[in-house]
């Protein structure tokens, strides 16, 4: 009987403990990037905002919590666990259109090439996804694309499949599809501006595009190892990440924003 | 040579990330160590429970109630139990994540302790029991003198396995964004874009905890074992 005791009186101990590491919901007001000091602050592991928020001390920021998943940290700050998230503006907005009470803060915070990464010292597939790049530019193909998912514009409509002889094998995808609308899951498929881009690259290389759903912090160690052939996932060109991959020219400017409760 | 001593720098003195692992193995001791406890109390309660019920048919209630406990814990994956708790039952409170922590895997633990526990009292002899009744003991003082005390001898190896499958299973705790030893691991990759490195650094040190742990196990099977000669 003495064990259960001893355990039933060290059970109370933390039950007591807990509960008292337990804060009440805080209700700090955040409506400009200033007001981050000393707050929680929610982030996707491994993207540009975690690195941005942790590694910038005049935020002030007191404890940066990691995610797996954008919207996780999005849930979390609806249900009052974290004070604000920062992500790319894109999937920011999505997430406030679909959650009443959440908003914007409507400073820019900073902005970011995205750019495809590729495996370091291939510059062959470095060209020619350089050269195609410069190819859905120049003949408006990509702006189509960015008129239909960002710009919302009337009577834009999704890249269609262009049918091409692909004699030129595979070109694997590595991607985090769960950040509408560079990249998220509809039907079965992988759908957004990153993999129509994606496919018009393809198109004129004359390859097949394959898309390999991932988690985002796996997508560079799938390109470092050669397990994917690029990366395409909002990927912002950083000089850190330019030590394992290296990237194409950029295709988007994106920014990253702040989400807060209204 | 060279390279590697730069990569290990990178990814453990930089900014002193090697802070990140140690922040994570000390929350998955204290997640672990609290949901041993937790699981252990409510593994021997539910055991007791069941074995009584079979043995007398006493506590049909509480047997019932033990039986869809287990079903539904055994029945669910441990990060969606921990999902759950923290999204779902807390949803509203902002929560300490540690303490969700505990509670997932201490209540997870507990359905699995439970069934070790009770193969152990049933596996001591029939003929215990009735030497104990004969002896003027009830059920009670039979089950807390004779019974439990060889039945905990039985099943030792079964616990300290179910522990050691308890100390791993704690690194699914990212899922709530709770930088445990595993998650350590990853934030130091998504800074650094390195898989080798970070990967077998939390790998050696549950390998080492691991191995402490079994020691330790060993250790106490062999001062229980005494009393057999």
């Amino acid at each position: 009987m003495k064990l259960k005791k001893v355990m039933a009186v060290v059970l109370a101990g933390v039950m007591m403990a807990s509960l008292a590491g337990c804060s009440t919901k805080s209700n700090v007001k955040i409506n400009v990037i200033a007001d981050l000091k000393g707050t929680t602050v929610g982030v996707q592991t491994g993207t540009t905002g975690d690195i941005l928020v942790t590694d910038d001390k005049e935020l002030g920021v007191k404890t940066v919590e990691h995610y797996n998943k954008g919207f996780e940290a999005v849930q979390s700050l609806i249900q009052g666990k974290i004070d604000a998230v920062v992500i790319d503006d894109q999937p920011a907005k999505v997430f406030v259109e679909k959650n009443k009470g959440l908003k914007i803060i409507d400073e820019e915070y900073t902005s970011e090439d995205y750019a495809i990464g590729i495996a370091k010292g291939n510059t062959e597939l470095k060209d020619k996804i350089n050269a195609a790049i410069a190819q859905i530019k120049e003949d408006g193909t990509l702006q189509g694309i960015i008129d239909y998912y960002i710009g919302n514009v009337e009577g834009s409509s999704p890249y269609v499949k262009k049918d091409v002889e692909r004699p030129n094998g595979t070109l694997v995808m590595a991607t985090n599809a769960e950040f509408p609308p560079y990249e998220s899951i509809e039907g079965n498929s992988v759908v957004g501006l990153d993999v129509d881009m994606a496919q018009a690259i393809a198109d004129i290389l004359g390859m097949d595009l394959k898309v390999e759903d991932m988690a985002f912090d796996s997508i560079i160690a799938n390109i470092t190892t050669g397990k994917s052939d690029i990366g395409v996932a909002g990927l912002t060109d950083t000089e850190d990440r330019r030590q394992s991959i290296d990237f194409s020219d950029s295709y988007y400017t994106g920014r990253q924003v702040i989400i807060v409760k209204e | 040579m060279e390279e590697f001593y730069q990569r290990f720098v990178s990814n453990f003195i930089e900014d002193n990330r090697y802070m990140y692992l140690v922040r994570g193995l000390i929350t998955t001791l204290v997640i672990t160590f609290f949901a041993v406890m937790i699981g252990a109390l409510l593994g021997f309660i539910i055991a007791i429970i069941r074995s009584t019920y079979s043995k007398t048919g006493k506590l049909r209630v509480l047997n019932f109630l033990c039986n869809i406990y287990i079903t539904v814990i055994r029945g669910t994956p441990v990060v969606v139990q921990l999902l759950i708790i923290y999204f779902v039952i807390f949803g509203s409170v902002n929560i300490n994540k540690i303490f969700v922590a505990v509670l997932a895997f201490g209540l997870n633990s507990g359905a699995y302790v439970s069934e070790i526990v009770r193969s152990g009292i049933m596996s001591v002899d029939e003929g215990q029991f009735e030497a104990g009744r004969s002896l003027g003991f009830n059920y009670n003082q039979t089950m807390r003198l004779i019974i439990l005390p060889q039945a905990i001898k039985n099943i030792l190896p079964a616990l300290g396995n179910e522990f050691i499958v308890l100390l791993k299973e704690t690194s699914v705790c990212g899922f709530i964004a709770l930088e445990d030893l595993t998650k350590a691991g990853d934030i130091i990759r998504g800074r650094t874009y390195d898989a080798f490195m970070p990967l077998i650094a939390v790998a050696l040190i549950y390998l080492t905890l691991v191995i402490i742990f079994t020691k330790l196990v060993n250790y106490l099977e062999r001062r229980l074992r005494n009393s057999d000669h």
